[in-house]
């Protein structure tokens, strides 16, 4: 009989002791690069961005991903010489992966290590500081990312045989509910 | 046995082994080659994964290994039906069915999933990004790299051609004389010869724009619009200006003053001119 409600208790006890502690759901996004020219600057933006986080034992593995070609330019001949230069045919998402401790509340400033698979190429980035401010079961997170052209072995795109600047940093603003 | 009898049976056995020889070759159909890309969710080449060939018909297995861009390549293979299996570590592996036939050289391209981890980390699958969004695409890719190759040409000549175009407006006034008189003869054949200059370039330049690919699912939006609304303004101009300066080149070298609508030659020559600079300075800004 004992042995029997062991296995019983077993069996529903095992599959909450699987189970996630906690999930994020990527709720807003709003993702802008940055392109600096001599001539002029440009901002592509995207809100096509989904992602989720899935905490286990203390850990959160979070994901998000965006279609290279949902950036908006203001100009849909540049957004697709811009997606001929990132090679976004062949490779059509940008992936961004990072573990995290779960998240406390309150603390205003995380450092992240983030995973970025963009143009064919996967780059790692070290302790990127984001600002992060919770309400309710919502956490609002903003940040830059200092992506590089030379990061993604991506040939720059020049005007008047002037190529844009190195840098072109990605600005973040993401909201994450608690499911 | 005499001479001539050997001599027929060696004939008859020289015969009989070619034409089997002959039979055993017309039999050998020509072999095939099957080729491919491997590919993780993201559409990013595998390298180094396993690519087994199984001939179903004779259970012979060939063995491969994708290179540092994806690609495989079997040769040798005789016509028939094939199971490719592909194999790499952190992938699931992928199997699939391959018809091959005498001489060809058929391609199979193989997308790997990955093993999902026991953690339960999230994957491409749990955002809901369908399939489609997720495979990368190198047709897409050079259809890309079409469009900008040509597009990029469209702008060199576009730009080569304004330089013909304002010096001919600005040769216009010597060609056509002043207070009633003609131009001077050499005057008329210097703004002719940069007339013609200019028309041919433009529609060489035209021809890279209208022939560049496509990318379908694109909303046009931005300066481009006007751009492009702007060429149906130089676009006409261009045709009507070079007829209208033919007539009144004939015009001139009869003695005659302009007349009809030659006169026009001028007018529509400036409006094109404006037009396709303004066309330029819309999309001068892009890079």
């Amino acid at each position: 009989m004992n042995k029997k409600l062991l296995i019983l208790f077993l069996l529903l006890a095992l599959p909450a002791l699987a189970a996630p502690d906690k999930q994020w759901v990527l709720q807003e996004c709003t993702l802008a690069y940055h392109v600096s020219h001599t001539l002029h600057q440009v901002d592509g933006v995207s809100h096509a961005a989904k992602g989720k986080g899935v905490c286990h034992e203390g850990q959160c593995d979070f994901l998000i991903a965006v279609p290279v070609k949902s950036f908006d330019s203001g100009d849909s001949n540049r957004d697709l010489h811009m997606l001929q230069v990132v090679r976004g045919g062949e490779f059509p998402m940008v992936v961004v992966r990072t573990r995290l401790p779960e998240m406390a509340p309150g603390s205003a400033t995380l450092h992240a290590d983030l995973d970025i698979q963009f143009a064919g190429q996967t780059v790692h980035y070290k302790q990127v500081a984001f600002q992060e401010t919770a309400q309710g079961n919502t956490v609002r997170i903003t940040g830059t990312i200092p992506a590089t052209v030379s990061d993604f072995k991506i040939d720059p795109p020049s005007l008047l045989a002037i190529p844009i600047k190195n840098e072109i940093p990605v600005h973040v603003d993401m909201t994450w509910r608690q499911q | 046995m005499n001479r001539t009898a050997v001599k027929f049976v060696l004939g008859s056995a020289i015969l009989a082994l070619t034409f089997q020889a002959t039979l055993e070759l017309c039999a050998q159909a020509p072999a095939a080659t099957l080729s491919g890309t491997v590919t993780g969710p993201l559409g990013v080449a595998v390298a180094h994964a396993t690519v087994s060939v199984k001939n179903l018909a004779t259970g012979q297995s060939t063995d491969t290994r994708t290179d540092s861009a994806g690609t495989y390549k079997v040769t040798n293979l005789a016509p028939g039906d094939y199971e490719v299996s592909v194999s790499a570590e952190g992938f699931n592996t992928q199997t699939t069915k391959a018809r091959l036939v005498a001489g060809a050289n058929q391609t199979t391209n193989v997308a790997l999933s990955t093993v999902s981890s026991n953690t339960g980390e999230p994957t491409l699958k749990d955002l809901g990004f369908s399939p489609n969004q997720i495979q990368g695409n190198a047709q897409e890719q050079a259809r890309l790299n079409k469009r900008s190759h040509m597009l990029k040409v469209h702008q060199e000549l576009g730009l080569i051609t304004a330089v013909p175009l304002f010096v001919s407006v600005f040769t216009g006034p010597g060609a056509k004389g002043h207070h009633g008189l003609p131009g001077s003869p050499s005057g008329r054949e210097l703004h002719a010869a940069l007339g013609a200059a200019t028309t041919g370039l433009y529609f060489t330049s035209a021809y890279f724009a209208i022939r560049a690919p496509k990318i379908h699912g694109t909303e046009v939006h931005g300066p481009i619009r006007v751009h492009k609304a702007l060429a149906w303004i130089h676009g006409p101009g261009m045709i009507l200006t070079p007829i209208l300066g033919a007539i009144a080149y004939s015009q001139e070298s009869r003695g005659e003053r302009v007349h009809g609508i030659a006169k026009a030659h001028g007018a529509v020559a400036v409006v094109t001119a404006a037009a396709y600079g303004a066309a330029i300075l819309s999309v001068s800004v892009k890079f």
